[in-house]
């Protein structure tokens, strides 16, 4: 049986197909978020990568911001316990889960058979968001994926005082102007929105092992910083960034099979 | 050939509403038109916090009215956006102030140089001759009214009570330092009015008083059956009455009629909640007043009853009619707002035990510091020692800015998903 799992966040689409609640069969990300063509191109490109057709899924199951304006979906559940269910599959020892998506932070924290125990977030505030850092990227002219690799290079960790994310780019572009190193500027951005979503983590208690999901886990610079800032070690999946596609996938597979 | 016009779906009939409901319009209305026939008769009237020894007012029966109250009414009505956007505006008050302190201003400005535009019936506020002040909830209030004696250029009453830092009930200095401000209070305003007192009929008010924070405490314990004979959020229309009416008969009568048909739901196994109660939560915090149906609906969806909160108890100012320093002891401490976060998050642990509640909602209101910066350390005493999950929402009691429909739904879904977990495993031993 092939269940279908698409997270439809506010930037970008991911899609995780699975086979019998057990073997990823196909997946896909499209750049794009809720609103756009994204939803429709990324479960197109999930099921051309399964090699399957939308008839031979049985249950699709949605999440994400966007998750109650997909038709194609049976049902809908929280990105919350979505990427709790993915990441506890992905690795069955993680008790805290971050999440910094395109517009809010998610630390969650799980029991210790692996279900959502409880959950904080941040408040409306682009501060310490995936957002903060794709206009930081902006200011600095380069993709946000590049963040990581600039940051290895730093010397020195820039300090930037600007919690909301419009002073912060104000600030940045004023410590452009005075040429400070751009790795170190990165490294300071890295510490910023590591400051602002640790105090969330704090707020939920850490419970080891700690773990980040979505696609900013895959800046590296961010995990370090953010494992500096929470003062433990923090291990990545490279499926990080599907755990919340794949934990919808999974649920859905339980809801069929119940 | 011109194209058809298609038809409208047909309105939904509205449910009529109970008979305590329209006895609570009633009485609301009744208040209203008492101050705006006292203000064309250029008798006195007051403005006062919500929380003021109202008692003496009674007794000296003058209408006063209730600005927070107001402010409530105005935003779930949607019609104090204006108000909010002139104290914004032209009168440069900064967003970071309680919107209903912005809200308030704006409204009394508008009073002032353009009566003509204020329709003189509820929900509006005639313009007041004097004002009564408490700090027992919240010391914004103190500049808020600063700033509308001035404006009006009337006096303020001022009762000035302690925070409670370090105990679970104030004391006995406190308790003097408070009664000796009501005494004082009284003394003033037999001075303002040119009155004597009647300190017999002010105990039969205090009696009055107290009988309709008993009946109101007895109705909102009926919420503890499962399932709950109310949605929770009646509670916030029931509580206008203690907020605005405690001292009179009219509240008492309301309070037994919705005790009974509260009892009727008990007997008949029926509810006011609109749909099946599968969860029940503990609701933290002053109520998304501009948002309050959109609330509603969604928690009804997702079959949540926030069958309590820490709110509406607020009102329940006990004490034995005669006796002053219990009195002044009531008024020190019935709202949590006067206690530290331990003492508060101890009282909604039990509340939360009480009511059988699987998990808390709370409102981040971003205009109410005072209610809201607990919660953060709040929800890991809750966490610690009610064992539910707690979730966190973005709102605030009057500005319509900060409330997101998309953020509500996909934390109140999160919790939902966190109970039903819990509750199958408890289901499944």
């Amino acid at each position: 049986m092939y269940t279908l799992g698409i997270d439809i966040g506010s930037t970008a689409c991911k899609c995780i197909i699975l086979s019998d609640g057990k073997e990823i069969a196909g997946k896909g990300l499209y750049p794009l978020g809720t609103g756009t063509i994204g939803p429709k191109m990324v479960f197109e490109s999930a099921l051309k990568d399964a090699g399957l057709t939308r008839e031979d899924i049985h249950t699709v199951l949605a999440t994400g911001y966007g998750r109650f304006q997909f038709d194609g979906a049976d049902s809908q559940k929280s990105e919350m316990t979505c990427h709790a269910t993915g990441i506890h599959f992905l690795m069955p020892s993680a008790r805290t889960i971050v999440d910094i998506g395109g517009q809010d932070i998610k630390a969650l924290r799980l029991d210790a058979q692996g279900r959502l125990d409880n959950f904080v977030m941040n408040d409306k505030c682009a501060a310490g968001t995936g957002r903060f850092l794709d206009v930081m990227a902006g200011v600095l002219n380069v993709k946000t994926y590049e963040l990581g690799p600039i940051s290895d290079d730093a010397q020195s960790v820039v300090s930037i005082s600007s919690t909301c994310t419009v002073f912060a780019e104000s600030e940045v572009i004023s410590l452009l102007s005075n040429n400070v190193r751009i790795p170190d500027l990165v490294a300071g951005i890295h510490a910023s929105v590591a400051g602002r979503v640790a105090a969330l983590v704090f707020r939920n208690g850490i419970v080891p092992d700690v773990t980040m999901s979505g696609g900013v886990a895959l800046n590296h610079g961010m995990v370090r910083a953010l494992s500096a800032e929470l003062k433990t070690p923090i291990t990545v999946h490279p499926l990080c960034q599907y755990a919340g596609a794949l934990g919808a996938a999974l649920i859905a597979y339980r809801e069929a099979t119940k | 050939m011109a194209e058809a016009t298609p038809t409208p779906a047909p309105a939904k009939p509205k449910r009529p509403l109970p008979l305590s409901r329209q006895m609570v319009n009633a009485q609301t209305a009744k208040a209203y038109e008492d101050a705006w026939k006292a203000a064309e008769e250029g008798k006195p009237i007051g403005w006062s916090t919500a929380i003021f020894c109202q008692e003496i007012c009674e007794v000296f029966d003058i209408p006063i009215l209730y600005p927070e109250n107001n402010c409530a009414t105005l935003s779930a009505r949607h019609i104090g956006d204006p108000y909010i956007a002139h104290a914004e505006g032209e009168l440069a008050y900064p967003i970071n102030i309680c919107s209903y302190s912005r809200l308030n201003i704006g409204y009394a400005d508008t009073l002032l140089k353009h009566p003509e535009q204020i329709p003189h019936e509820a929900p509006y506020l005639p313009r007041p001759t004097f004002l009564l002040l408490t700090n027992n909830s919240c010391t914004q209030l103190m500049k808020w009214y600063e700033q509308l004696s001035e404006m009006f250029d009337i006096p303020i009453f001022f009762m000035d009570t302690l925070f409670n830092y370090y105990e679970e009930e104030p004391k006995p200095h406190k308790i003097k330092y408070v009664r000796s401000q009501i005494e004082n209070y009284i003394k003033n305003m037999e001075k303002f009015l040119g009155r004597k007192f009647d300190w017999e009929k002010f105990e039969e008010v205090q009696k009055i008083s107290q009988e309709n924070c008993r009946l109101f405490d007895e109705i909102v314990a009926l919420n503890q059956r499962k399932p709950a004979p109310m949605s929770g959020f009646d509670l916030f229309n029931y509580m206008s009455c203690l907020v605005i009416c405690r001292g009179k008969r009219s509240t008492t009568e309301i309070f037994k009629q919705l005790k009974k048909e509260v009892e009727e739901h008990i007997a008949n196994n029926t509810s006011t909640f609109p749909a099946e109660e599968k969860y029940r939560v503990h609701w933290e915090g002053i109520a998304c007043w501009p948002n309050l149906g959109y609330n509603l609906k969604t928690l009804k969806n997702y079959n949540v009853n926030a069958v309590m909160n820490g709110y509406v108890t607020a009102w329940d100012v006990l004490y034995n009619p005669g006796n002053m320093d219990e009195m002044a002891k009531a008024y020190q401490c019935s709202s949590t707002n006067s206690f530290s976060t331990p003492a508060i998050m101890d009282k909604r642990v039990a509340s939360i035990k009480d009511y059988g509640c699987d998990g808390m909602l709370c409102h981040v209101n971003r205009s109410c510091k005072l209610m809201t910066f607990h919660i953060h350390v709040g929800r890991e005493i809750v966490d610690e020692k009610a064992h539910v999950p707690v979730a966190t929402f973005d709102g605030d009691q009057s500005d319509p800015r900060i409330f997101n429909e998309a953020q509500f739904e996909t934390r109140l879904q999160g919790l939902v998903e966190i109970m039903k977990e819990k509750k199958e495993e408890e289901a499944n031993g």
